[in-house]
């Protein structure tokens, strides 16, 4: 009895090494960083810091949804470029904000739409699904901007991406209150329940009389509404919707969510562990420009760190015999 | 040759511990010359473990006690040593490779070459035809294993050991996978090694396959070596009786529930095949189900008994056409939250596949079928959650430290308790339980027996497939005998015997 007591806390901590791991590197390369320059902790930084995390996040928090059922989303970063055009355009063309605003997010939710019925009905794998999805949105950005970004924006649009309360940027509290509710839905609510159950076991979850094809859809739809409402915040940071502006946003948003300790294979993850691993991969990104490391450098860490946060899952998983 | 006494294979005193489970205990076996030695024992005995030891396959090989080969000690540290001293196995589940040649396979790892070191074709083929007669397979050696049949693909298995000519030859309950007549064809191919000095070590608890081709017995316990008979001096009873270590009767503790008016009518059922288009595997079956009975559907494997309860409980829909009543309401129409919410639970055969959620805690598997009870406007009651499982974690007495252990920490039957709480949780009035005790000790095998006879007790009709025949005839009320899409038969507990079920279970085969 004790030492099965005493096993199953080791294993307790092992089960949460990966978030302890990220913390540790997160305390390290701060400290690190404010040593070497202390503009690090600069009021200046720190919004600039938390500022990009949030456009990871907000994508990312969705994303942790779509993994934890067994799914894969690459499609989010042409969605948040496009979504960000058809929102600036129908500004420019003197809409109101809130419709503009509408215009992208309704993108976002057919393409979502489109990628859950091609996953849940058809049944082709999720990887292909959006990865074709991500060149089909691309192909769109271009058609419709011929590659030449759209700006200036209406002062209400720009206002929604620059603006800030008491100093802390909009985007900041958007993400905040997102977090919030992605973490309460998650572990609150029966939809969350049914999100973990799907990625544990589809078969098991079905047959418990579980919606498991409504529900794979919806974490789609949630992935790309997400994507369009970064890609419209980020249009109107800017003050311009870049063809280019959700590039490569795709494979940062997994690897963050990676990173935070979500399970490739399905059936665990936490919006917690998101926050640490979008966190991560701008705290890097500014250590890198504050000690004057080329950002080349960049690339090779986040790499590093992704396959040594996939290899203890798999590790775990090996050990503890659900592989 | 024949220097090395009476035995060929001698396993002495052998002891394997794993950190604090002792999975076999002072073991010793005997094996002469030319012989067919069956070892019977329970699921969890310590048959595999055994194998493991004497295949090399044991990743540590630290038990203590000595292996002998005609007198000589032995230690296998790997699949070759073994292979090495002449010592084949042949597994349960098949291993083959199917998308290559019945040949390839056949000579893996040894593959023929020319002078050029490329695989020499012509006299690959040659020789195959030869090793293939040896089990009388009758197939091309260039046709891709996979278009083989399961039997054939056993039977391949077979030559391929043989290919390596070994003078053990351990084969580990082969015909699981095999219809009657396939696997007396194997019975056929074992009697024919003996002739040609193969011993042969047979695992199984088939006790008519034992006693056709066994010369003599060993049975094994928990981990522990019980007894020695020569085939001719013992029963069939007294060997199950051997197993299980107590008088089969305490095994199924069947109490003889109040059979009430009927709750489930299904009528004109059809099931797709689920491989053979415009076949039905489930042909236009008609049958009634009493509250507090369980009835019982009995035929061989692939017979089609999973895939009626699959399509009664809307698991599988395609195709299927067929109308079904419970307590007098259609529900044929229904999704199967429908069904589920109507009342009808389903434990299926493979609780890995869809069972449980290994990542899981027991908690979360135990609610998962029935979070309307535990769910307030959408947002979980941790509390009554917490509740419930403890309820039924206690219940079923579930053996883990709290409701919060994962799942896959459980052994098999604590694991298909948990799945059985989480259906009990449900409102139930009908269960279908699907080889309920299939891969579970003795011990948790005769609590799951107990469970289900306090839920007929408590007037929910079951059905229950089993292909462990005693198992089907202790605990049912009434019988159906599937096969080729029908029901061939129907006894009820005063007139049924296993060879009557077997006899309409194989009757279409026969004409």
């Amino acid at each position: 009895m004790n030492s099965h007591s005493k096993k199953s806390k080791l294993s307790q901590l092992l089960q949460r090494f990966d978030q302890l791991g990220i913390v540790l590197v997160l305390i390290v390369l701060m400290v690190a960083v404010g040593f070497k320059n202390s503009t690090f902790y600069s009021w200046d930084n720190i919004i600039n810091v938390l500022r990009s995390t949030s456009f990871i996040f907000i994508i990312g928090i969705a994303i942790t949804y779509v993994l934890i059922t067994g799914g894969l989303d690459l499609s989010v970063g042409s969605v948040m470029a496009m979504a960000g055009i058809l929102s600036a355009m129908t500004a420019q063309a003197g809409a109101p904000l809130l419709v503009s605003i509408l215009c992208g997010i309704l993108f976002g939710f057919a393409i979502g739409l489109i990628n859950g019925i091609l996953v849940v009905r058809m049944n082709i794998p999720t990887l292909i699904v959006t990865l074709g999805m991500m060149y089909v949105v691309d192909g769109l950005v271009l058609i419709v901007t011929k590659g030449s970004p759209i700006y200036p924006l209406p002062d209400s649009f720009k206002a929604l991406g620059q603006g800030s309360i008491l100093g802390v940027p909009n985007i900041v509290l958007i993400a905040l209150v997102l977090a919030l509710i992605g973490a309460f839905v998650l572990h609150n609510t029966q939809y969350g329940r049914c999100v973990y159950a799907i990625g544990g076991n589809r078969e098991t979850a079905r047959l418990a009389g579980i919606h498991v094809n409504a529900i794979q859809m919806s974490v789609y739809v949630l992935a790309s509404v997400s994507a369009s409402l970064g890609g419209i915040l980020m249009a109107g940071r800017l003050n311009s919707a870049q063809p280019s502006a959700g590039s490569g946003y795709e494979l940062t948003v997994v690897a963050a969510v990676i990173i935070g300790g979500t399970s490739m294979f399905g059936g665990s993850g936490s919006i917690f562990g998101t926050l640490l691993g979008a966190l991560l991969m701008t705290v890097i990104e500014n250590a890198l420009l504050l000690m004057k490391i080329s950002a080349y450098w960049q690339s090779l860490i986040v790499g590093i760190i992704i396959i040594f946060a996939v290899g203890l899952d798999q590790y775990r998983r090996k050990k503890y015999g659900m592989g | 040759m024949q220097n090395g006494g009476e035995y060929l294979l001698e396993l002495d005193h052998i002891t394997r511990r794993f950190l604090s489970v002792t999975a076999l205990k002072d073991v010793c076996l005997k094996l002469k010359r030319d012989e067919v030695l069956a070892i019977c024992g329970e699921n969890g005995a310590g048959k595999s473990t055994l194998m493991k030891i004497l295949s090399g396959s044991d990743s540590f090989g630290n038990y203590e006690g000595t292996i002998r080969i005609n007198s000589q000690p032995m230690r296998f540290r790997s699949t070759k040593d073994a292979e090495n001293a002449g010592i084949e196995m042949i597994y349960q589940e098949i291993s083959l490779h199917l998308d290559l040649t019945v040949a390839e396979n056949l000579f893996m790892g040894a593959l023929p070459a020319t002078k050029w070191k490329t695989v020499d074709w012509r006299r690959m083929i040659k020789d195959a035809y030869e090793y293939l007669q040896n089990v009388g397979l009758h197939v091309d050696p260039r046709q891709k294993v996979k278009t083989l049949s399961t039997s054939q693909q056993q039977l391949l298995s077979i030559a391929r050991a043989i290919a390596k000519k070994p003078k053990i030859l351990v084969l580990d309950e082969p015909t699981s996978a095999l219809t009657q007549t396939e696997a007396e064809n194997l019975l056929r191919v074992i009697k024919d090694l003996k002739a040609r000095h193969v011993s042969c070590l047979y695992i199984s608890h088939k006790m008519d396959e034992i006693f056709q081709i066994a010369d003599r017995v060993t049975v094994l316990r928990d981990g522990e070596h019980i007894a020695d008979y020569a085939a001719c001096d013992v029963t069939p009873k007294k060997l199950v009786e051997d197993m299980v270590g107590r008088k089969i009767e305490v095994l199924y503790p069947k109490q003889q529930a109040h059979i009430g008016e009927e709750i489930l009518r299904v009528e004109d059922f059809c099931v797709p095949h689920p491989y053979m288009k415009d076949r039905n595997i489930v042909d236009g079956v008609s049958f009634g189900l009493r509250r507090g009975e369980i009835l019982g559907i009995a035929g061989l494997v692939g017979a089609g008994r999973s895939e009626l309860l699959n399509a009664i409980f809307k698991a599988q829909e395609d195709g299927v056409s067929g109308k079904v009543w419970l307590e007098g309401k259609r529900i044929d129409g229904l999704s199967l939250r429908g069904i589920k919410e109507s009342g009808i639970g389903y434990l299926t055969e493979d609780r890995k596949r869809n069972g449980f959620i290994a990542g899981a805690a027991i908690r979360e598997n135990i609610v998962l079928a029935s979070l309307s009870k535990i769910v307030r406007g959408g947002l979980i009651d941790h509390k009554a959650e917490r509740q419930y499982a403890t309820e039924y974690f206690r219940k079923l007495s579930v053996k883990a430290p709290d409701i919060e252990t994962p799942m896959f920490h459980l052994s098999g039957g604590n694991q298909q308790k948990v799945v059985l709480a989480k259906w009990m949780m449900t409102d139930l009035k009908v269960m279908f339980f699907d080889e309920p005790t299939r891969g579970i000790d003795v011990g948790a095998k005769t609590e799951i027996y107990r469970l289900i006879s306090d839920m007929a007790n408590q007037g929910i009709g079951i059905i229950l497939v089993s292909s462990e025949m005693p198992e089907l005839i202790s605990m049912c009320d009434r019988f159906l005998v599937l096969s080729h899409g029908k029901f061939r038969a129907e006894f009820t507990k005063d007139n049924v015997s296993q060879e009557k079920i077997m006899k309409a279970a194989t009757l279409v085969e026969e004409n």
